[in-house]
């Protein structure tokens, strides 16, 4: 098969074999990071536009090394410092970024649909970098090409989601992802964080962590936010580490070589305690190490399929 | 689109300019200067290489390193065509530099394939030297490039492919011409 989308929006459109695509690229651009001259001529003489109007750190950083990696010129441009505080629409901005010859956007937007939004009005690419509470693509790419690397598959594992499912577009995402993939996924936590409704989309939904990750093969763990607390989702982040947190004690009843994987960044204590983060089963760092090669691998699929 | 196939060297044909192009490879790079060390490019590269491979070890007794290249992250035409193919594996798990590299593929038209692997094994060192082997070449290279070990010289219009083929254990199918027509 081929590429032949100049968009990457939400694992929710993608078939299994496009997600194996974009698996199997990100294999040979791993490689790449390994090597002596880090770099590839495949994206040179193209400009990219990382427009992030909901901040970031971690992933502006590896979307703008992706884009480096493949030679591309950049460009980065965050709200604060932007056109949009003087009130400027979202259309307008991008429209005006394309008139300067650019042929991706990767965008980060607190909106959902935001992203496909562009997309729809745009020729140049648009790739999603986070929109909201809906879709975070290159971040479930990452989850799952890491387990499919640790465990030589995805089909038919039990994979665990923990943490503030309802706020999360990563955990939004891993679902579709997983579950084309033919995983099985059980989503955890406090039931104000985890409701009843997602089993709709075919996940287990459980409220009793040691229920949860008994049997899983691999273990995602959200960051929950202190904004939670204070909104009343739980009483206190103590006792959501005590009900939900993963520490050395967990790991007795489940399997030995099953995956800690989160998705940055950690809170010690909470999520998980600083000795699970730093032990043998955790594949934290890995994570950020494959989500330079996947970005790397959506930025090139994309951009040989943006039209002149 | 329907394609018109027409044979053009038979698979006997294929092994004998195979072995041939072996032997001229073990007699160019002789172990006792340091032998060379073989790079296939995807994708039928890859077959060709193992198979000349295969040819020098039997007539010299010694194994040429190996390696494969893909070079789809150094095309020069990356969003001017269709969708891109899968990227097939690279790997050159041997030190290159200082050595004689002797890049294989099946067929030489316009040079530009060549270049990009040229291109991409300057990312991994410096080798001594570059060479060349290709199983047909089309002679009408579109970048200053030239094949020093040749299977088939073969003249063809341009609106022909050459298709070279192997099964799944690396025997010869054949070398056809192909005419693909709307």
């Amino acid at each position: 098969m081929q590429w032949t989308k100049k968009d990457l929006l939400c694992l929710y459109d993608l078939s299994a074999e496009e997600i194996e695509f974009i698996l199997d690229t990100a294999a040979e651009f791993k490689k790449v990071s390994q090597r002596r001259v880090k770099k590839v001529p495949a994206l040179r003489g193209k400009t990219v536009v990382n427009l992030f109007v909901e901040p970031s750190t971690r992933t502006r950083v590896s979307f703008e090394l992706a884009e480096q990696r493949l030679s591309a010129d950049i460009v980065n441009m965050q709200a604060q410092s932007s056109s949009l505080l003087k009130g400027e629409t979202l259309l307008d901005t991008v429209r005006n970024i394309e008139a300067l010859q650019v042929d991706l956007i990767v965008m980060r937007h607190s909106a959902p649909g935001a992203q496909a939004f562009i997309a729809r009005n745009l020729k140049c690419g648009v790739v999603n970098a986070g929109d909201g509470a809906h879709s975070h693509p290159t971040q479930a790419l990452l989850d799952i090409f890491t387990i499919r690397e640790k465990k030589g598959r995805v089909a038919g594992l039990n994979v665990a989601v923990i943490g503030d499912i309802i706020h999360s577009r990563v955990a939004r995402s891993n679902i579709w992802g997983l579950l084309k993939l033919g995983a099985k996924v059980t989503v955890a936590g406090p039931a104000t964080l985890v409701p009843r409704e997602f089993e709709e989309i075919g996940v287990r939904v459980c409220h009793n962590l040691k229920d949860a990750v008994a049997d899983a093969d691999v273990v995602n763990l959200l960051r929950i936010q202190r904004e939670r607390q204070t909104a009343g989702f739980f009483p206190s982040i103590g006792e959501y580490a005590r009900f939900f947190g993963i520490n050395n004690d967990t790991l007795k009843y489940m399997k030995p070589d099953a995956l800690i994987m989160h998705p940055g960044p950690i809170n010690r204590g909470v999520e998980l305690t600083g000795d699970v983060a730093d032990g043998e089963q955790s594949v934290i760092l890995e994570q950020v190490t494959n989500g330079l090669a996947i970005r790397m691998a959506v930025l090139y699929l994309v951009a040989g399929c943006v039209k002149k | 689109m329907t394609l018109r196939k027409k044979q053009i060297y038979s698979a006997a044909e294929m092994d004998r300019a195979i072995g041939d192009m072996a032997a001229a490879i073990a007699a160019a790079f002789p172990i006792s200067n340091g032998g060379c060390a073989l790079v296939g490019i995807h994708q039928f590269g890859v077959p060709l290489a193992e198979r000349l491979h295969d040819g020098i070890v039997k007539l010299t007794g010694s194994e040429p390193e190996f390696g494969k290249l893909d070079i789809s992250m150094y095309r020069d035409d990356i969003g001017n065509r269709n969708p891109l193919p899968l990227i097939r594996e690279t790997e050159i798990d041997f030190d290159i530099n200082d050595r004689t590299i002797v890049l294989v593929d099946d067929v030489l038209s316009s040079g530009r394939t060549i270049r990009a692997a040229l291109d991409a094994l300057t990312d991994y060192g410096r080798p001594k030297a570059i060479r060349l082997a290709v199983l047909v070449d089309r002679g009408e290279p579109e970048y200053p490039i030239r094949a020093d070990f040749v299977g088939f010289k073969v003249q063809l219009p341009a609106d022909r492919k050459v298709a070279v083929s192997f099964d799944d254990d690396n025997r010869s199918g054949g070398i056809d011409e192909v005419d693909w027509t709307k």
